[in-house]
């Protein structure tokens, strides 16, 4: 059992103090958390970013063309000073314009047209695909995403066919979502058991 | 019933089968199956790009899909050039990677490379596409890439046969939106569990070559390895906690039942 691991046991059970009430610990550890990770952050956003990609290519390699991005990113920090603020919004202006170039026709194809490819009805399975489980499937899917996009189509009443049509994309999006928290709760259980192994194997030695 | 009861009862459940193992066996399912066999069709000496793409606060789950993944790998002497996306995972994954290669024997450098962490993942992810070296001058360690035998062979995504990303958050989604719709990059998720029905349309439309979600998913390929490592040992926990959990809702039901029919 190393100081390390101790100190992290420690701050562990600190924070699961929480579920008996709250209380300085748990405080404490709650705000040693959020101030280690900005920390962290700061410090590999330093050592990873800022040095290799500024520092070292102005004052070791002499290259100035760093200064262009430099000043750009500068321009953000502006907005600190009110009378310079609108200065602030070129640089956003270009983070923006460049970030939706860049964005838009990949997140078209990608979430899209290629999802929407997929939900296409195919008769003809692929190899080493049971036939009539494929198909019905592509029946599930396709039922699916027309029921639950009906649902949203708030354009229309949902009434008669097409109410049952759209009651019919709840039930979908309900077992959506009852798989999602099952996942969800499978996640968190994760983590608590995570804890558990650390506490009782790596902390106190009780685990092989 | 006190909420702190539920608490223990859920905590006795999670801890009993660290201790009693009760034997239970993982059923290999087509996803991860689909992961497994990714890798396995790959030729050895090619190289795969592993983002680790998490927080530290999901460790009991990446880290157990992380090392599965990793010792796949290793194991069919594949090359990895890794990196994270987020500034948390960086300092994790880089640890994960060395335990895994020094487990197998890899050197640093000419069986797998740690590039570190950039922010702004869209112009990461495409920068790595034009050439490593532009965005990672110098890797984690601080080596020049253009002296690590790895990254003078594979300088861009052209010398990556797959890109997996092992992650607790939606970064997967970036990589198929950028390297792979881009440069037509295979890619495949390794994601916590709560992440993972997000995922599955991208599987069913194949642009996922594979998807393990959580420590189950670990689990089951650790089944597939062939070794037992954490995603087995925690499962057994797992499935009693759901177990409890089941029976706690079914009894909750029944007891507001028996309240309605009173009131």
């Amino acid at each position: 059992m190393d100081f390390s691991t101790t100190v992290a046991a420690i701050l562990s059970l600190f924070i699961f103090s929480f579920l008996y009430r709250d209380n300085p610990f748990y405080k404490f550890a709650e705000h040693l958390l959020v101030g280690v990770s900005v920390g962290y952050f700061l410090v590999i956003s330093i050592d990873n970013v800022l040095v290799p990609k500024i520092a070292d290519r102005l004052l070791r390699q002499n290259d100035w063309s760093v200064i262009v991005p430099l000043l750009a990113g500068a321009l953000i920090l502006a907005r600190l000073i009110p009378k310079w603020s609108r200065w602030s919004q070129l640089a956003l202006a270009v983070v923006i314009g460049v970030g939706a170039g860049v964005a838009i026709p990949a997140t078209l194809q990608a979430q899209i047209l290629t999802q929407m490819k997929a939900t296409m009805f195919s008769f003809i399975p692929p190899e080493n695909s049971i036939g009539w489980l494929y198909i019905l499937e592509r029946i599930v899917i396709l039922l699916g995403l027309t029921s639950v996009l009906a649902y949203f189509f708030f354009s229309k009443e949902h009434r008669g066919v097409f109410g049952t049509y759209a009651r019919i994309g709840t039930y979908f999006l309900m077992i959506f979502f009852g798989a999602t928290f099952g996942y969800t709760v499978m996640s968190r259980l994760s983590l608590l058991i995570g804890r558990i192994q650390f506490l009782l194997g790596d902390w106190l030695g009780f685990l092989n | 019933m006190k909420r702190q009861y539920i608490y223990l009862l859920i905590l006795a459940a999670l801890t009993i089968p660290l201790f009693l193992p009760l034997g239970l066996k993982h059923q290999v399912t087509d996803e991860v199956e689909k992961f497994y066999q990714t890798i396995e069709d790959l030729p050895p000496g090619s190289t795969v790009m592993v983002s680790f793409d998490f927080e530290a606060s999901t460790i009991a789950e990446t880290k157990p899909l992380a090392q599965a993944v990793l010792r796949h790998l290793f194991s069919r002497r594949i090359s990895v050039v890794s990196l994270s996306m987020l500034a948390e995972g960086t300092g994790l994954g880089h640890s994960f990677l060395k335990e895994v290669a020094d487990e197998f024997g890899r050197k640093y450098g000419a069986d797998y490379v740690f590039l570190g962490f950039r922010p702004q993942y869209q112009a990461t992810i495409l920068g790595l596409g034009e050439d490593f070296a532009k965005v990672f001058p110098q890797d984690y360690l601080r080596n020049n890439l253009s002296d690590l035998s790895l990254t003078q062979k594979v300088r861009n995504y052209e010398g990556i046969s797959l890109i997996i990303s092992v992650a607790d958050g939606d970064l997967p989604q970036y990589w198929v939106d950028y390297a792979q719709t881009r440069f037509q990059k295979p890619v495949a998720a390794a994601v916590t569990a709560v992440m993972a029905t997000s995922y599955y349309p991208y599987l069913s439309s194949g642009q996922f070559s594979g998807l393990v979600g959580g420590l189950k998913g670990a689990a089951e390929y650790e089944t597939l390895l062939g070794k037992a490592g954490l995603g087995s040992k925690g499962m057994e926990a797992q499935s009693l906690g759901h177990l409890m959990i089941i029976a706690l809702i079914i009894i909750g039901n029944l007891a507001h039942l028996r309240t309605r029919k009173k009131i």
